[in-house]
């Protein structure tokens, strides 16, 4: 009796456990769908605060679009005047930069996603990796409830699939009416280098997207802010053809 | 002599006799102990730093000590020359480093000889210069290789571009961590064009030129500069560290002295931090606050004596014992612990306000005796018995509580128990030796010049009875009272738990000092703040472990150790044969006699773009400095805008006007050159020799290497302020998921404060339980006891709570002196008890007309004994002044209106008995 008792209890615990593991993946699988939708076109302004100092402000024309299981983005920066022209380009983890003063492009090294992208608190992965969705590259735990921003949200943490993930861990807070992310912590080394909140959620094409969003850095006296001024799914702008690095030669 | 006397009561009487008739013999007896005590006094240490008081019983307290003792390196003044008013940037730098090579010189002078050990106003490059291939990991190594493997121009700027391309293309976060590195590079490399165009211009380029020109380009420049060159870090090792008191202010004062006076020649600015610096700081200032809060003191309750007696011989009747018993307590501490900490010094001070109460309550039974019409040695001797019974009882009770912190964990608590207890009883002793005669000595002098005694007091002011208004609310609306008091206590207590902590050693010390605002800058300015943290190693492969490891965190600016120098048994192989074969290499290709100019001109122009883009990157990661030496190199303003000629213009003119005729002979010779020089320069940095920690530069020995030469240090600077925001936890956290071997200010800053907690809780447990148990004995009835307590406790609800809504912090000064309050705040309840049970029940509105302004005259004291620390400029003193004022003024205001009323409603209305049990 008292060994059934136990394995009824421990069946209990880990079906629990089972349910618990749904949920926080549901719960990231319906967040990430704002960010899963296909050939999207978006123009943002980027602004980085030095020790609060605002730098230039970035000017980018961003298209992305998922082909065959695989993930494209291109980025383009339209200004300041030392930066027009220059782009990346990211195909899965390959990633190339063109120069707008030289004309040149480059290929990166892998490695080289976890960089910063044009000296703004966001890396190019971090740019580059939203198409597919977090709960892509990292496995949900649901670590309870929290008021994140004035809203109540599921609290989950997203440990990663492999060491080739840029951060080790996220902490993500997710709105339990909307489903609308709220706050990212990236994590490094136990400790929650930098913070992503979002702001200005709007519908577009029945899909809740941050107009805003700002990037905070702990570890530096730095923070970017991105203000989205247009933003379309399903554009007609984004081209196949703009996702090669002879396109990218050709950006002036 | 009264039969009915008790012993205390007894000796009293008979040396209040004995004293007023031989009142010369009696001070001179007062005189000898003080003489004796003198001794003490001069074997007293006054040891004003933070790092004095460290808890001794911390791993990371041990570890940071023996950092300190063992390491010049921990005790480094930083001597950072500020150059920022002179707006031209290359004038500033020069200037920076003109002022640098001066203040160097400076310090050789014998005047500094006593204070200093070493001093670096640059990196001493010549260990590299010999052996800097060997100490190149292999990686490195094999792309240095590639880089130099053939010296003649055209393939030596092809490598340049290979190498530029794969290592810092598209990376602005590697570009912005080896910032200062890449600019002395680049602005070698743009020296190296400037002598390119000369010779294609048919120019003779000298030896020494070349050679400058490939000095600064192959090892950097040596200064430590800050981002826009405009600042300059010196490093001065002192011969003494922050322990050794009597060299720290004369030591760092004479460092401080040379570099402002050099600094000032060329007008510019020169200012001194580090933890020595900020050891000297918060001994000066700490001194200043305590002289200030001393004079203060003194004569806010010398004065206010002379308001309250009007009598103006009181400053030195009560004035005379109060000094003398303050250097008793010295002199005990001196022979018995051997020296004063900030936290001890503090409680000297206001130890004014709380020994004069003993004087106060003698002085007023004197004056109410002559009032009643007795004679001068009557009235000494009942004031003596009536009074001194009571104040020995209440002094023993404080010193007993004071006493309690004897159990604390640490011994800076222990000491501070010791000093605060024995400062207590060296006062009463004193006060009970030294008045009567003093009085005495009044009385002759008066009668000397014929005034009779007995009429003087006449102008005496006390009023006795100005409480009672106080005391008729009390005793008709208790409960109303009792009920409004509770309601403030509970809403205080709402908050009380919200009270914080001060973690930040620096928002403690003076506010504006130079020391700590020049930590600020060197964040801003060289992007590495100098309290970082430190580990020490007895293996150098540990030590190459954790550097590389700690070296990668985010929040890490720079590791510095021996982890650089060192070469393994493995590696020495590993490179020793890769250096073999790229000598074997460098000996295959011989100097070519031509240039090829179309292939100089494609080179020349990819090293123009990579540097155009190199400076994109530096743009946008506001890497300003590199912008603009980029910039003089390229000709591009910040905007990217051509807005000036430059030698890869005049470059490609020249070059391509000539293409056909080739380059002139001087770019030959200039070839040739180059490629001697460097292969020379390259041959002897590729030396295989084996390095031992002796051929380390001195600076760096005795940096990194412990004196006893048994241990290792690791230096790790972070990149933000480490003692703001989240950033503190952000880099310990990261720090603590390397290695748990850090220590450091911040560290040991965080031990003080749990040091301070966890026995601050200790010891005033064992204090409330003191005091406790002295009311259980003295009123013999459990219930009053607890009654008794009640005022304390609301007193610590309602302090918490103000502290809370006020932003008032606990720091590790201020909460160690919290136990002290249980034995202070405690006194005013007491006398109310004994004074109710001698009047009765109903009597309450007298018992605080007769009370009530005698214990607004102590607690008034003994407030300004602690709050003369409010206008103290170091932070420290202020909040624990704030805090304890405040303190006691609310445990008085309880005291004489929750407490009375309480006792009311218990005894009164609810009819418990709070009489002793003997009396029941």
């Amino acid at each position: 009796m008292r060994k059934i008792l136990i394995s009824l209890l421990l069946l209990t615990v880990l079906c629990i456990g089972f349910l618990a593991a749904q949920t926080a993946q549901e719960i990231v699988n319906r967040a990430d769908a704002s960010f899963k939708v296909d050939r999207v076109f978006s123009t943002s302004s980027m602004t980085v605060y030095k020790s609060g100092e605002a730098q230039p402000v970035q000017e980018i024309e961003s298209y992305t679009m998922q082909k065959n299981g695989k993930s494209y983005s291109l980025s383009i920066y339209t200004a300041p005047r030392r930066m027009k022209g220059t782009a990346n380009l990211m195909i899965e983890d390959d990633l190339w930069v063109r120069f707008g003063s030289t004309g040149r492009t480059r290929k990166l090294s892998s490695s080289a996603k976890k960089n910063s992208a044009g000296g703004s608190d966001f890396s190019y992965a971090d740019m580059g990796d939203s198409g597919q969705g977090l709960s892509e590259k990292y496995t949900p735990r649901l670590a309870g409830e929290e008021t994140a921003l004035g809203e109540s949200c599921y609290k989950i943490e997203l440990i990663g699939k492999n060491s080739d993930v840029p951060y080790e861990k996220m902490v993500v807070f997710i709105t339990k009416d909307t489903y609308r992310y709220i706050k990212i912590d990236y994590f490094e080394n136990n400790a929650n280098i930098k913070s992503m909140t979002f702001y200005d959620y709007k519908t577009v094409n029945g899909t809740d997207y941050p107009f805003r969003y700002i990037m905070e850095n702990h570890t530096k006296p730095s923070r970017t802010e991105v203000e989205v001024d247009v933003f379309e799914t399903d554009s007609s702008r984004v081209q196949d053809r703009f996702f090669t690095t002879g396109y990218l030669e050709s950006i002036r | 002599m009264n039969q009915n006397q008790n012993f205390r009561e007894k000796i009293l009487s008979r040396w209040a006799g004995w004293s007023v008739e031989n009142w010369g013999k009696a001070l001179l007896i007062a005189l000898a102990i003080t003489v004796i005590l003198g001794f003490g006094i001069a074997r007293l240490k006054m040891e004003m730093t933070f790092y004095s008081m460290l808890p001794d019983k911390s791993n990371q307290v041990q570890d940071f000590k023996e950092i300190v003792e063992n390491f010049s390196y921990a005790s480094g003044i930083l001597v950072v020359i500020d150059g920022r008013s002179i707006e031209d940037p290359m004038k500033a730098e020069k200037t920076v480093k003109d002022v640098i090579d001066k203040l160097t010189l400076e310090y050789k002078k014998d005047i500094y000889k006593p204070y200093i050990s070493s001093v670096i106003g640059s990196v001493d490059m010549s260990l590299f210069k010999e052996h800097g291939l060997m100490l190149t990991k292999i990686d490195d190594l094999e792309r240095l290789k590639r880089s130099y493997n053939n010296l003649n121009l055209v393939p030596l700027l092809e490598h340049i571009n290979d190498d530029f391309e794969t290592e810092y293309s598209g990376n602005s976060d590697k570009l912005a961590d080896e910032e200062s590195q890449a600019v002395a590079q680049f602005k070698g490399l743009g020296e190296l064009l400037k002598l390119i165009e000369y010779a294609a211009e048919g120019k003779v380029i000298s030896d020494s030129e070349l050679d400058k020109v490939l000095e600064s380009y192959m090892f950097g420049d040596p200064y430590i500069m800050s981002n826009d060159n405009r600042m300059g870090l010196m490093i001065v090792q002192p011969s003494f560290t922050i322990n050794d008191i009597s060299l720290l202010q004369p030591g760092v004062d004479t460092i401080e002295t040379g570099a402002k006076k050099i600094a000032s020649e060329r007008e510019i600015k020169a200012g001194l931090t580090g933890i020595t610096t900020v050891g000297r700081d918060e001994m000066v200032t700490s001194g200043q606050g305590l002289a200030v809060s001393s004079i203060l003191a003194l004569v806010l309750i010398l004065g206010l004596l002379v308001l309250i007696f009007r009598m103006f011989s009181v400053p030195l009747i009560s004035g005379i014992p109060l000094i003398t018993g303050i250097l008793w307590t010295l002199g005990l501490s001196g022979l018995i612990i051997h020296r004063l900490n900030i936290m001890t010094a503090m409680y000297i001070v206001a130890l004014l306000g709380m020994g004069i109460d003993y004087a106060i309550h003698l002085l007023s039974g004197y004056i109410q005796e002559r009032d009643g019409g007795a004679d001068f040695k009557t009235a000494v001797e009942h004031s003596l018995i009536k009074s001194g019974s009571g104040i020995i009882t209440g002094a023993l009770t404080t010193a007993a509580a004071f006493f309690t912190l004897a159990v604390a964990k640490n011994n800076l608590i222990k000491e501070l128990g010791f000093v605060a207890g024995m400062g207590i009883l060296s006062e009463l002793f004193v006060m009970i030796l030294m008045i009567p005669p003093l009085l005495a000595y009044r009385e002759h002098r008066l009668i000397k010049k014929g005034k009779t005694g007995n009429r003087i007091f006449s102008k005496v002011k006390i009023k006795s009875d100005a409480a009672s208004g106080i005391g008729k609310l009390l005793v008709k609306a208790p409960i109303t009272i009792a009920v409004i008091m509770s309601l403030i206590i509970i809403s205080f207590s709402l908050k009380a738990g919200d009270v914080g902590i001060q973690d930040n050693l620096l928002e403690m010390e003076a506010k504006g000092l130079e020391s700590v605002h020049l930590n600020d800058e060197m964040i801003k300015e060289f992007g590495m703040a100098p309290d970082g943290l430190l580990i020490i190693s007895t293996d150098l492969e540990e030590v190459r472990d954790l550097s590389e490891k700690i070296d990668k965190l985010s929040s890490v600016k720079s590791v510095e150790s021996l982890a650089d120098f060192y070469v393994s048994d493995k590696e020495y192989k590993e490179r020793g044969s890769s250096l073999r074969q790229f000598i074997i290499d460098l000996d295959s290709v011989d100097p070519s006699s031509t240039v090829n100019t179309e292939n100089l001109l494609e080179e020349l122009y990819r090293l123009e773009m990579n540097l155009m883009e190199m400076g994109d990157m530096a743009y946008m990661g506001n890497m300003n400095r590199l912008v603009h030496t980029l910039g003089a190199i390229t000709g591009l303003d910040e905007d990217g805008a051509k807005v000036e000629e430059t030698s890869f213009d005049r470059l490609f003119l020249m070059l391509e006007d000539n293409i056909d005729i080739g380059v002139s002979p001087s770019m030959k010779a200039l070839q040739s050159d180059i490629f001697d020089k460097m292969n020379q320069k390259i041959r002897t940095m590729a030396s295989t020799d084996k390095i031992s920690l002796d051929m380390l530069p001195s600076n760096i020995r005795d940096s990194l290497i412990s004196r006893d030469g048994d241990s290792y240090l690791i230096s790790i600077s972070p990149t933000q302020n480490p003692w703001e925001g989240t950033y503190r936890d952000i880099f310990t956290d990261q720090m603590e998921s390397v290695t748990d071997k850090g220590t450091g200010m911040i560290l040991v800053g965080d031990q003080m404060n749990l040091m301070a907690q966890e026995d601050g809780r200790r010891a005033s447990i064992f204090a409330l339980i003191a005091v406790f148990l002295i009311l259980v004995a003295d009123f013999k009835n459990i219930k009053l006891a607890v009654i008794s307590m009640l005022p304390l406790l609301s007193s610590f609800i309602t302090l918490f709570g103000i502290m809370a809504l006020t932003g008032i912090k606990f720091d590790f000064v201020n909460i160690i002196v919290v136990p002290l309050l249980i034995g202070i705040g405690i006194d005013n309840a007491v006398h109310i008890n004994h004074r109710y049970l001698r009047e009765g029940k109903g009597e309450m509105d007298l018992v605080i007309a007769r009370t009530g302004t005698a214990l607004l005259m102590t607690t008034l004291t003994t407030v300004i004994g602690f709050a003369s620390f409010i206008p103290s400029i170091m932070r420290a003193m202020r909040s624990t002044g704030i805090v304890l004022s405040l303190a006691l003024a609310i445990a008085f205001l309880y005291s004489v209106l929750f407490h009375p009323a309480i006792l009311i409603i218990v005894n009164e209305k609810l009819g418990l008995n709070i009489k002793s049990w003997r009396k029941k």
